[in-house]
C-alpha cells in the first residue's frame, strides 16, 4: 500500500537541501564542455533503469488506457465508451456509492484521528504502547484484516454474539444493504484511523509547549487551546492527511472484494471494485479504461479543491 | 504538587480513559484471530453463543493449523510471495539507488526537472493504472510470471525520493577525496554512498517490501493461474471456498500479518540512519 510509504516520506522529507557546489572555476572552456557532456552521459546511464521502469509502468499504461477508452476496437477517437458508462446505471450507481462513502468516511476518519492524536499527546503513562496498539492494524495486509472482519461480522459471528450478551440486538452487518456500506466504513477506519493519527501526533509534538502554558495562564480552556493553538499548529499535517486519506478512500478495493463483492444489492460497489469487475469478470477493457480515466480525473479535481481550501503556509 | 502538574495529571487521567479502551478495541480483532488460529478449526464456532471467555480463549491449544497450512496449498503461495518480495527489494533498491545517486550527486543540466517528473509520475496511485497495465503486460507475455509480479515494485518513486534526500546529506568532500584517489562515479556510488546509507536503504527496502507484501489487486489481475498465486490471494480464496477450514484460514492470516511485523521490529533501529560523518566535518 502506498500509505505506509508516505510515512517514510514525512520522515525524510524535511532534510534540507545543501547548497549546490559551484562548478570548478578557471578550467578551459573546451575541457569544461567535454566534462559537461560526460557528466550528462554518466547521469543518463545511472537514470536509465528507473527511466525505463517509468516508461513501462506509468507512461505505457496511461497511453493504453486512453487509447482503449477512446477506441471501439477498430479505430481510436470516439466517446462511445464514456457514453456507455455514463448511461450504465451500474457505473453511475457505483460513483454515487463512492461519493457517499467518501462524504462519510473522510470526515469521520480525520476527526477521529485528530481527536486521538490530541488524546495521545497528553501526559499518559505508557503512551507509546497505546499509540503502537492503535497503529497495529495498518501493519497487517488489508486482505488479512478484511478476512478477520469477514468472520467477525457474520450474522452468527462473535461481534453479534458480544452485542447480544450485553442485551443489544444483533446487526445484519454484511447482508443488509442498509448496513453493508457502514461495515466497510468500520473496517477501513479500523485500519486507517491509527495510521493518520500518527502523522497528526507528529505535528502536535512539534508545537512548542510554551504556547500551551501561556494560554493556560491566560485562562484558555481545553477547547479554546485546541482551536487557537493545536489546530493552526497541525495545519500542514492536516492538509497532507486530508489529501492522502481522500485519495486512499477513493481507491478502496480489497475490503469490498473480500467482504461483500459489491453487494448486497450493489450497496457497496465502490468504483475500484466496479472497474475491476468490468475488466476482470466482464472482460470489457474499454469501458474499464474509460472508468479508470473518470476516476483519475475525479481524484485530480478533488485533490486540487482540497489544496485550495486549506492553503498551508509555506 | 503545584497547580499546573495537578491539572496536567487530571487531564492525563482523563486521556487514559479514552486511550486504553481505544487501544484495546484496535487490538481485539487481531487478538481474536491469533487465538482462533491456536485452536482446532471446529472449536471456533462451537463457543460463540453465548459470548464467554471460551469464545475468545481456546479450550485446546494447538499448532495443528499452522502445521497443516504449511504442508498444504498455502505453502507454494507463501513461497511465491517470498520470491517476489526478495527480488523486488533487491532489484528495486538497485534501480532506485542508482537513480537517486544521479539525482543527488551528478550535476547535469535539467536535474531538477528530471527529479520532479520522476517523483510526480510515480506518485500516481498504482491501483489507478493497474488495470490498463495488466492488459499491457498480457500483450508483452508477462502475465502469470514472476517478472510480471516483480516489475511494478521497480523504480519506486518514494524509494528514489527517500534515498536522494539521504544522499544529499552525505558530505561532498568525501566524494571529492575519493575522486582524487582515482574513483569514478560508479566507484564512489559503490564504495562511499551505498555503505554510508544503510539506514536509508533499509527504509527504502521496507517501502518496497510493504508494497509487495500487501499487494492484492495486482496479483489478482496479473496472475490468475493458481500456480502463481501469492499469499494474499490465497487467503482471499480460502475465505471464498465453501467448507473452509477456519482454523487454517486464521493461521494463514496470522502468518501473513506477523512476518512484516517481525521484520519491522528487527529493522526498527536502523531507521534513524546512522550516517557516518566521522570522515569529514561540515
Amino acid at each position: 500500500m502506498s500509505g505506509n510509504a508516505a510515512g517514510m516520506l514525512s520522515r525524510h522529507g524535511s532534510t534540507p537541501f545543501p547548497a549546490d557546489k559551484g562548478r570548478a572555476a578557471g578550467a578551459p572552456a573546451v575541457r569544461r564542455r567535454t566534462r559537461h557532456w560526460r557528466r550528462w552521459v554518466t547521469a543518463a546511464v545511472f537514470l536509465l533503469p528507473a527511466f525505463v521502469a517509468l516508461l513501462m509502468l506509468r507512461v505505457v499504461p496511461t497511453v493504453e488506457a486512453v487509447t482503449l477508452a477512446l477506441g471501439d476496437g477498430e479505430r481510436v477517437g470516439t466517446w462511445e465508451n464514456f457514453e456507455a458508462i455514463f448511461t450504465d446505471p451500474l457505473f453511475t450507481g457505483s460513483l454515487r456509492t463512492t461519493l457517499l462513502f467518501g462524504v462519510i468516511i473522510n470526515p469521520l476518519q480525520i476527526a477521529l484521528a485528530l481527536f486521538l492524536a490530541v488524546v495521545l499527546t497528553q501526559r499518559i503513562p505508557l503512551v507509546g504502547l497505546w499509540r503502537t496498539l492503535i497503529l497495529l492494524p495498518v501493519a497487517v495486509p488489508q486482505v488479512v484484516s478484511a478476512i478477520v472482519w469477514l468472520v467477525l461480522l457474520r450474522p452468527d459471528g462473535p461481534l453479534n454474539s458480544f452485542l447480544e450478551r450485553f442485551g443489544m440486538p444483533s446487526v445484519p452487518w454484511l447482508i443488509n444493504p442498509r448496513y453493508a456500506l457502514w461495515s466497510i466504513i468500520i473496517v477501513c477506519s479500523w485500519v486507517g484511523v491509527g495510521y493518520w493519527m500518527t502523522f497528526l501526533v507528529a505535528g502536535i509534538q512539534e508545537i512548542p509547549r510554551s504556547l500551551y502554558e501561556a494560554a493556560e495562564i491566560d485562562g484558555a480552556g481545553t477547547l479554546r487551546r485546541f482551536r487557537h493553538i493545536t489546530l493552526p499548529g497541525v495545519r500542514r499535517q492536516l492538509l497532507f492527511v486530508l489529501v492522502a486519506d481522500t485519495v486512499a478512500n477513493f481507491l478502496v478495493f480489497a475490503p469490498v472484494r473480500i467482504l461483500t463483492q459489491g453487494g448486497p444489492a450493489r450497496s457497496t460497489d465502490l468504483v475500484m471494485h466496479n472497474i475491476f469487475e468490468r475488466a476482470y469478470t466482464l472482460g470489457d477493457l474499454q469501458s474499464a479504461s474509460a472508468a479508470t480515466i473518470v476516476l483519475v480525473l475525479i481524484l485530480l479535481v478533488v485533490v486540487s479543491i482540497q489544496f485550495r481550501l486549506l492553503p498551508g503556509k509555506e | 504538587m503545584d497547580n499546573t502538574t495537578l491539572r496536567e495529571s487530571r487531564a492525563g487521567r482523563r486521556a487514559m480513559f479514552i486511550a486504553v479502551p481505544v487501544a484495546l478495541l484496535s487490538l481485539a480483532p487481531l487478538f481474536w484471530a491469533l487465538m482462533s488460529s491456536l485452536r482446532p478449526g471446529r472449536e471456533i464456532f462451537a463457543n460463540l453463543h453465548p459470548f464467554t471467555l471460551r469464545t475468545v480463549f481456546p479450550e485446546v491449544w494447538t499448532l495443528q493449523n499452522y502445521a497443516e497450512l504449511l504442508s498444504g496449498n498455502f505453502r507454494p503461495a507463501l513461497i511465491n510471495t517470498l520470491v517476489v518480495v526478495v527480488c523486488s527489494v533487491v532489484g528495486g533498491i538497485l534501480v532506485a539507488s542508482l537513480a537517486a545517486y544521479a539525482l543527488a550527486v551528478i550535476e547535469f543540466p535539467g536535474r531538477t526537472a528530471v527529479f520532479g517528473v520522476m517523483v510526480v509520475s510515480f506518485l500516481v496511485p498504482f491501483e489507478a493504472i493497474a488495470i490498463p497495465l495488466s492488459s499491457t503486460f498480457r500483450d508483452w507475455g508477462l502475465a502469470n510470471s514472476y517478472l510480471g509480479l516483480i516489475l511494478p515494485a521497480i523504480g519506486n518513486g518514494l524509494a528514489i525520493f527517500n534515498l536522494r534526500q539521504f544522499f544529499l546529506n552525505i558530505p561532498q568532500s568525501l566524494a571529492e577525496a575519493a575522486r582524487v584517489d582515482g574513483l569514478g562515479y560508479f566507484g564512489i556510488y559503490r564504495k562511499i554512498y551505498m555503505p554510508l546509507s544503510r539506514g536509508a536503504l533499509v527504509g527504502s527496502a521496507l517501502i518496497i517490501f510493504v508494497f509487495q507484501w500487501q499487494a492484492f489487486l495486482w496479483p489478482l489481475l496479473n496472475s490468475p493461474s493458481p500456480r502463481m498465486r501469492v499469499a494474499t490471494v490465497a487467503i482471499a480464496d480460502f475465505a471464498q471456498e465453501s467448507g473452509v477450514d477456519y482454523g487454517q484460514m486464521f493461521a494463514a492470516a496470522i502468518l501473513t500479518a506477523a512476518i512484516p511485523l517481525i521484520l519491522l521490529l528487527i529493522f526498527q533501529r536502523q531507521f534513524g540512519g546512522s550516517m557516518a560523518t566521522s570522515g569529514s566535518k561540515e
